[in-house]
């Protein structure tokens, strides 16, 4: 009888170790190193609260189901002169145990889709701002629109690393976006809209503390991605689908910053990428002929 | 299903018995090329022990990476080209080289192998009374198509580029595009050696469908079967059917890596969705696949060791049976964020919950078996113990995932690795060993050392939750999947302890199967032998002798009479009923 009583402890030692770990991981919260990292967007701040009725359930029927088995492994072990009671199961038992759980999973689950339906995936309102980005192996290329607030039209056709975002030829409202490498700028407190697409193969925007994952998929453009960040700061992109040897590597940076400062930066970048065209435009004509006057230049 | 037992199993068992017993067959045919379901199994099973340790040291290597990455591993420098590791340090390439072999071999060359190949050839013939496979040829073949396939992805290794290194699961277009992937003959021989492993799942699971369907022994219903038959049997449907996608799927990558096809692609009509959408629809059932026949093989032990019937026999075949449909329709939820229309997300979340439902059952009906038991604690029980406890654990944190708004967040994070861990290491792994250590008396005629195994069992579970629980806060710090070196970004490097204190315990992980290797081996040579029942079992190979020798197992087809968990019945002298034995006339015997 001893020999079968030694293991129950010790499993019961494992059992009460590992009932432990959840526990000092709620503790740990406050630091918030071992835990979720803080959250700056709403969208964000839902996904949290849902995180968290799901953790306390789960938690809950964590420490029920183990302490029950604990309970019945120690109770129940091998006792000389006791037999173990003779019964195959029993209905109502089986009923409760069904209906229960698919109750709890099917309102967890309607619950969800809601908030996943009109709030988190819902089309982005229509004054939201839009940003175009294009991944690569290994990088990120990202538009604002300049100070007339529209993007120049994206043509998938046109798509290649000399033109990021399949500008068409005379796109007016291209003419003052500019183009940044690995770098998103986005004011705090606004609707942003993102639009994803890819150069090459999948890859995925990644931002914790966006609480945010989409991935990027070749041939496809991704549309529903907004959100509206709470608080000004840097963070990191990351890209969070396995995409060839330089992944480990790919991200970029996040700048949030105040509504001002977002006007003074795109003021400035607009600017600059306006003046880049028309030299770009100027060198790109024919050179005037000798005998023309210089007006007729100007004029065009 | 009552009267579904096949009549004429017996005139086969003496068909067979006429040419087999005492006749001696060559050195070839009885350990390599032999059709006896018994020796398949072994040679399953000590080939799939084998590839356990090559993707535990595949693995090993990926956590060193996580930890140090920078840091060079002891002697690889003098093993692997440059192109792979410099001065010792894993290079990213090779990196993802790794994560990609060791969960591809351990999905398709141990768990599978070791689930279905070694207990489903093992103990399908043998619990239901019936001489060997239906197609003994074909059950050869089977094993050696595998033996093939996993030969291929080892090699894949040594050609130019290395192994395939875009992920077991292998998305396109970086799969299929040799200029995104740089390893255009890895990547194709990943697709070949998957394709032929797919014809020998598929080989075997129409041999185990045909098997139970057709020679069970007299008086085994489908209702007298032992769960542990039941699983494989409702596994091998799931097989036969998911398997042929893959089969697919991998022969459109080949096509689209070497031929020029565009199937894949972003662009000339091809969809790297499609990819998605037909590895998945195999995925999901092969997640089951690697699930049930553990959850069979636990429900096997737990009321051998409890001396109590299985609670909700019929309930446990049921909830199998769901898992098994159900299982079929919720492969969308690998793809919540993947650029699908997003009310199919909805419509997958909402099966995903509902699946959840027959593993609560099975859980339920496990902590049932041990209430009011006589639960002795050898070796396989505190495996089978572990497993329930462990694959709580696992099925808990899957409903996170399964809620489209936290997936949102814990996707492709290191989340989903713990989760996936606790379910196939600490659920499937922890069945199988302790499967092992049930079944080895019969399979070698020896009993294995249960102190060793005890030891081997502590220390398993306590590094393994040690290795894989922290794993979950990883995820919830933001921690990516499948990034060859975290300290790369800034959120990231305050959980470097983390990983490191992760790596230190994988490492001890892999030190504890030492125990366990060195138990098998000597045991099969050196233990002591086994009696003809050590557990005081009840199903039918319990009745044959250890090992069981005969090709053709049973000397006469056994006639059954009982459920195959009768224990503890009142009114009996002793606490099991064998399942081919009458009760005596003072037994009650309650109805399932």
């Amino acid at each position: 009888m001893k020999r079968s009583f030694r293991p129950a402890w010790l499993l019961l030692a494992c059992f009460l170790l590992l009932a432990m770990v959840p526990a000092a991981s709620a503790a740990i919260r406050d630091t918030s190193l071992w835990w979720l990292p803080e959250v700056v967007t709403k969208g964000g701040e839902k996904i949290d609260h849902l995180f968290y009725l799901i953790f306390w359930l789960t938690f809950a029927v964590f420490v029920l189901t183990q302490s029950v088995f604990l309970y019945f492994i120690v109770k129940y072990r091998r006792k000389r002169g006791v037999s173990a009671h003779y019964s195959h199961g029993n209905n109502r038992l089986e009923i409760i145990w069904t209906t229960l759980p698919a109750l709890i999973f099917i309102v967890l689950g309607v619950y969800s889709n809601r908030l996943w339906n009109r709030e988190l995936r819902a089309p982005a309102p229509a004054d939201s701002l839009r940003i175009d980005i294009v991944a690569y192996q290994y990088g990120w290329h990202i538009r604002n629109p300049g100070r007339d607030g529209k993007l120049g039209e994206f043509s998938q056709a046109n798509l290649s690393k000399d033109n990021w975002f399949g500008l068409a030829d005379g796109d007016a409202d291209g003419n003052d976006d500019f183009q940044t490498e690995g770098v998103l700028t986005i004011p705090v407190g606004r609707n942003v809209n993102i639009i994803l697409r890819s150069l090459d193969v999948i890859h995925a925007f990644y931002v914790p503390v966006f609480r945010m994952y989409q991935d990027t998929v070749p041939g496809r453009e991704i549309n529903w991605v907004w959100f509206e960040a709470t608080k000004t700061g840097n963070f990191e992109l990351a890209c969070s689908q396995l995409c060839g040897s330089g992944h480990y590597n790919m991200k970029a940076k996040i700048n949030i910053v105040t509504q001002e400062e977002y006007d003074k930066f795109v003021a400035e970048k607009s600017k600059a990428a306006l003046m880049q065209k028309l030299q770009k435009n100027a060198a790109a004509l024919p050179p005037p002929p000798v005998d023309a006057p210089p007006a007729a230049v100007a004029a065009k | 299903m009552q009267t579904l037992t096949a009549p004429h199993s017996v005139v086969e068992t003496e068909a067979h018995g006429h040419h087999d017993p005492h006749h001696h067959q060559s050195f070839f045919r009885t350990y390599i090329w032999s059709h006896d379901h018994k020796m398949i199994a072994k040679q399953y099973l000590v080939c799939s022990l084998f590839f356990l340790l090559v993707g535990g040291a595949l693995a090993l290597g990926v956590r060193y990476k996580l930890a140090f990455p920078d840091s060079a591993v002891p002697l690889l420098q003098y093993l692997l080209p440059s192109s792979m590791v410099v001065d010792g340090v894993i290079q990213p390439g090779m990196y993802n080289m790794l994560l990609t072999m060791h969960a591809t071999i351990m999905v398709f060359f141990v768990v599978m192998p070791l689930l279905v190949g070694v207990f489903g050839n093992y103990l399908i013939p043998l619990q239901i009374g019936a001489p060997d496979m239906a197609f003994p040829f074909y059950n050869a073949l089977s094993f050696w198509l595998w033996v093939f396939s996993g030969f291929l992805m080892i090699y894949s290794f040594f050609v130019p580029g290395g192994a395939a290194a875009g992920g077991w699961t292998s998305y396109a277009p970086l799969s299929t595009t040799a200029a995104y992937n740089g390893t255009q003959m890895g990547q194709s021989l990943w697709g070949i050696a998957i394709f032929i492993n797919g014809l020998a799942s598929i080989a075997g699971a129409a041999n185990y469908i045909t098997t139970v369907v057709n020679m069970r022994a007299p008086g085994m219903t489908m209702f007298r079967l032992p769960l542990a038959v039941w699983s494989l049997f409702i596994t091998s449907i799931l097989l036969l059917l998911a398997i042929p996608v893959l089969g697919a799927a991998a022969a459109l990558l080949f096509m689209d890596l070497n031929m020029g096809t565009h199937f894949f692609a972003g662009s000339n009509g091809g969809d790297p969705l499609l990819w998605q959408h037909l590895f998945w629809f195999f995925g999901h059932p092969e997640v089951y696949i690697l699930m049930l026949p553990a959850m069979g093989l636990v429900s096997e032990m737990m009321p051998v060791f409890a001396r109590k019937p299985i609670f909700g026999y019929r309930a446990m075949v049921y909830a199998m049976a769901a898992i098994g449909i159900l299982g079929f329709i919720v492969w969308g939820h690998h793809m919540f964020v993947s650029g699908m229309n997003l009310t199919l997300s909805a419509a997958f979340s909402l099966s995903t919950m509902v699946i959840a439902v027959p593993s609560a059952i099975k859980t339920f009906n496990w902590l049932g078996t041990v209430w009011k038991g006589s639960i002795r604690f050898e070796t396989p029980m505190l495996f089978a113990l572990a497993f329930v406890s462990m694959f709580v654990i696992g099925g808990l944190s899957g409903i996170f995932m399964a809620s489209t708004p936290v997936d949102l967040f814990v996707h492709h994070t290191y989340f989903i690795v713990a989760h996936i861990h606790y379910v196939l290491f600490g659920g499937s792994m922890f069945g199988i060993f302790g499967a092992i250590y049930f079944w080895f008396p019969k399979m070698f005629g020896r009993m294995m050392n249960d102190t060793w195994g005890k030891i081997h069992f502590v220390l398993m579970f306590v590094f393994f939750n040690l290795t894989f629980f922290p794993m979950h806060n990883l995820g919830l710090g933001g921690m990516m999947r499948r990034i060859a070196d975290p300290t790369q970004y800034e959120h990231l490097r305050p959980l470097q302890p983390i990983n490191i204190f992760v790596t230190i315990s994988a490492i001890c992980l892999g030190f504890s199967t030492i125990p366990f290797l060195i138990n098998f081996f000597y045991s099969m040579y050196k233990g002591p032998q086994a009696p003809v029942n050590p557990w005081e079992s009840n199903t039918l190979e319990w009745t044959l002798p250890s090992p069981v020798t005969l090709h053709g197992n049973f000397e006469k087809t056994p006639t059954v009479y009982n459920g195959p968990y009768e224990y503890s019945v009142p009114g009996m002298e002793s606490d099991h009923l064998p399942q081919n034995m009458p009760p005596k006339p003072g037994a009650r015997i309650a109805a399932h």
